[in-house]
């Protein structure tokens, strides 16, 4: 009983320990990865993306999927330049963050409330939404005749404390939003909602309206995710965030989360995606070949998730 | 000498502390029918399931054809001739009866390399096979497109064209109607004047009157009698099956209180649940018994007006009924547990507000209401933070229980609560079922166990095509025969 305790525990750590392996054999094999630079750079590239695979972790612990948070990151950024250019940075912000909230209501409206498969639903809005980002912005990036706001720029590069502020967001609304998921009744509900739909609405769980606002989550932080995005690249790309719902997916599933839904952890999902890019960026150190990284990274992804189902015990 | 077609000698077989089989005996012989009767928990589907290959006895030993036989799983059971057929039948719907009957072993037609499905012999075959049976449907035909009984006999043709020669029979009426039933008996006599060895479980006494060569009846995991033909009938059955059944009927029945719960579950007839009573609701499978229930508690898709304490409630969403004091046992295990969320965090789901302050979780207070819990209702292992799809059936009937007893609800709607658990976990939950209802509680009950009914209910409504189709009171007395009489069975 005990050992088994134990088993099962460092099972539940595995990504974290996944992760100090993979910078460890990094380390080893090349010294410039333990560079302040180059640590730095993994930092502001997870960035992002951990933006991003919280709000997956969000839908996917609901029993959810969501393929449109490239593009719905890629309109927050260019509605929040547009926003910005003429009505300030505040109010640019919140207009990027609503438009993503915006996109995840109507995704949770069609899946929970009309009940169409969220896979099919999601690569819809992803389309579409891409659509729109051409539409608004003619295809052109979005930076105005003398660019972004001064501060607005500033806040893609600067630092706080050292750390840069692209590192902060995720790292404040990590603390947050798990504080959400685990000490709050709503949090709980979308694990329930995800593990067993059925049992969570016997139980009085408004399954609908939780599964709706896991999109919200996702959307609204795909907002987030866009608009850091706009102040890195201080513009508005309207070809931003391609493929980024895929590393999110992969990243939470890296992070031990469950498909079918009722498991994951935010953070974990963080952990998942520093994997992906110290992964991308010890290949990168060294010199493996660009077309070899995208085979290895596909690899890997497979093989956790492999990994993950023949602890979990085959069925079938 | 002929030996019979198979043998238990001596099998036991412990779940923990509860001896679901203590060392029985049991043959059946070729073309014979041999019944199993005995009430839920006497050990019959642990039997099945032994039979089956799902269970490995502790001790004790199997033979098919004289010859000691170890099943390591249902496959070598089928392997071995042995194949039950199940309640729920294991058929896919999307494909035709000959691809159901084939499948597992589909006949193919080699072209060079490639093997294809020989689709002009898979008919045949099928043809053939259902021919024996006496039943000629279309081989192309959707088995979704199929009435439960023609899925049943589809499930049959498939294990004898398998060379299956000891069929399990588990409950094969319990959703048939009577020309249907009649259909399935020509059927199974066919199959016995061809050398079949049929095991025949039932809760039907007639029924097995009627059919069987010889009978088995169980009691607490032991043969308590077996008999030949003519050597018994549906009342000395009763009596050995019960054997203690006089101990177990509540005594002096309490006088109900006031009323707690007013509805018309089928839209006609009132049902009027007051404090201290507990009404059951009998009916066949697919009467619509088990729907009430589901939609006293808001959870059918339309919606429901119930009246609490005097006052019309409409109820859109169990969150409604549950606001209003009620809580639900469904009938599925599965739905009323998150399985792969801990015991504590089932308990804790419908009473989330209660256990929160400010909007957020408060821990301890969630642990004070779990522990309360686990040990009132007697869950074992007793500890909170296990995975509920890792407890034994009873205990995870127990969880869902306790996550109702935590609100102080006052009316308790169940579906099929003591389903599929043994003997030991089953007598705990009726008396967690009388403890509520002596504190002032109502409990309505859908079982299709009816002496289960008889014992627990002081009211039972049998539910026919949806609809309650009598109303029968304690005072006039009522047992299994006479239940089973008004619900049609």
């Amino acid at each position: 009983m005990q050992d088994k305790s134990k088993r099962l525990n460092l099972a539940g750590h595995m990504p974290l320990i996944s992760l100090i392996v993979l910078c460890a054999v990094t380390a080893l094999l090349t010294d410039r990865f333990l560079s302040p630079l180059n640590l730095t750079n993994i930092l502001v590239q997870s960035s992002i993306m951990a933006v991003i695979a919280m709000g997956m972790t969000f839908v996917i612990v609901g029993g959810g999927f969501d393929l449109s948070v490239g593009s719905t990151a890629a309109l927050a950024g260019c509605v929040a330049a547009m926003v910005m250019l003429n009505a300030g940075i505040a109010a640019g912000v919140v207009a990027g963050i609503i438009v993503g909230a915006a996109v995840g209501f109507a995704n949770g409206l069609v899946i929970a409330f009309l009940g169409v498969n969220p896979f099919i639903t999601t690569l819809g809005t992803m389309v579409l939404v891409r659509g729109v980002v051409f539409l608004i912005t003619g295809g052109a990036p979005v930076a105005g005749e003398t660019g972004l706001p001064d501060a607005f720029v500033a806040f893609g590069s600067g630092r706080f404390l050292g750390i840069h502020y692209l590192v902060w967001v995720p790292a404040l609304l990590l603390a947050a939003l798990s504080f959400v998921m685990h000490a709050t009744p709503y949090g709980r509900r979308i694990y329930a909602t995800g593990g067993g739909r059925e049992a969570a609405y016997l139980s009085g769980v408004p399954v609908r309206r939780v599964i709706a606002s896991t999109y919200v989550w996702c959307g609204a932080l795909a907002g987030v995710a866009g608009v850091m995005l706009a102040a890195r690249l201080q513009s508005g790309q309207p070809t931003a965030g391609e493929f980024y719902e895929l590393t999110a997916i992969a990243a939470v599933v890296l992070g031990g989360a469950a498909l079918q839904g009722g498991e994951g952890m935010l953070y974990k999902s963080v952990i998942g995606v520093f994997i992906m890019i110290v992964l991308g960026n010890a290949l990168n150190l060294l010199n493996v070949d660009s077309y070899w990284q995208r085979v290895a990274v596909g690899a890997v992804i497979i093989a956790a998730a492999a990994a993950d189902r023949l602890r979990s015990g085959r069925d079938r | 000498m002929t030996h019979p077609a198979a043998r238990l000698a001596g099998v036991t077989k412990h779940f923990g502390a509860t001896v679901a089989l203590g060392g029985v005996d049991f043959e059946v012989g070729r073309g014979e029918v041999h019944a199993i009767v005995g009430e839920n928990g006497a050990g019959k589907s642990t039997l099945i399931r032994i039979l089956g290959g799902v269970f490995r006895p502790d001790q004790g030993e199997i033979f098919v054809d004289g010859k000691p036989c170890r099943f390591a799983s249902p496959h070598d059971a089928i392997a071995a001739g042995i194949v039950t057929i199940p309640q729920e039948l294991r058929l896919v719907p999307a494909l035709s009866i000959a691809e159901n009957i084939a499948l597992g072993d589909l006949p193919v037609r080699r072209l060079g390399p490639v093997a294809l499905v020989d689709r002009a012999r898979m008919r045949e075959e099928a043809g053939a096979v259902l021919a024996e049976l006496d039943f000629n449907p279309d081989p192309e035909r959707r088995v979704a497109a199929l009435p439960f009984a023609e899925r049943q006999l589809v499930a049959i043709a498939k294990a004898l064209r398998r060379r299956c020669r000891i069929f399990v029979l588990d409950e094969p009426t319990a959703a048939l109607e009577k020309r249907e039933i009649e259909r399935l008996f020509a059927v199974l006599a066919r199959m016995q004047a061809r050398g079949t060895a049929i095991i025949y479980i039932s809760h039907r006494l007639d029924e097995v009157v009627a059919i069987a060569d010889r009978c088995t009846v169980l009691r607490d995991g032991r043969v308590a009698a077996m008999r030949t033909r003519g050597a018994f009938s549906v009342h000395d059955l009763v009596a050995t099956m019960t054997g203690r059944a006089a101990e177990d009927v509540v005594t002096a029945p309490v006088p109900p209180g006031k009323l707690l719960l007013q509805a018309r579950p089928d839209g006609a007839t009132t049902l009027a649940l007051r404090a201290r009573e507990v009404i059951g609701l009998a009916g066949l499978l697919g009467s619509g018994a088990g729907a009430m229930i589901r939609r006293l508690f808001g959870a059918a898709h339309e919606a429901v007006t119930v009246e609490i304490g005097g006052v019309a409630r409409r109820f859109r969403h169990p969150a409604d009924a549950i606001a209003a004091g009620i809580g639900m046992v469904p009938g599925e295990r599965a739905l009323g547990l998150v399985m792969n969320l801990s015991v504590r965090d089932n308990i804790l789901l419908p009473n989330l507000a209660a256990s929160s302050r400010y909007g957020i979780i408060d821990s301890a207070a969630g642990d004070r209401i779990v522990a309360e819990l686990m040990a009132l209702v007697d869950i074992r292992p007793r500890r909170p933070e296990l995975r509920a799809g890792a407890l034994s059936g009873g205990n995870q009937q127990k969880v869902i229980l306790a996550k109702w007893l935590a609100r102080r609800i006052a009316v308790l709607l169940l579906d099929e609560p003591t389903q599929g658990i043994d003997v030991a976990a089953k007598a705990q939950i009726h008396e967690l079922i009388r403890d509520f209802v002596t504190r002032g509680g109502g409990a309505l009950i859908h079982s299709s166990d009816l002496g289960e009914l008889a014992r627990l209910c002081d009211k039972v409504l049998a539910v026919r095509q949806g609809r309650i189709a009598a109303t029968l009171d304690r005072a006039q007395g009522f047992d299994e025969p006479r239940l089973r009489a008004a619900i049609g069975g």
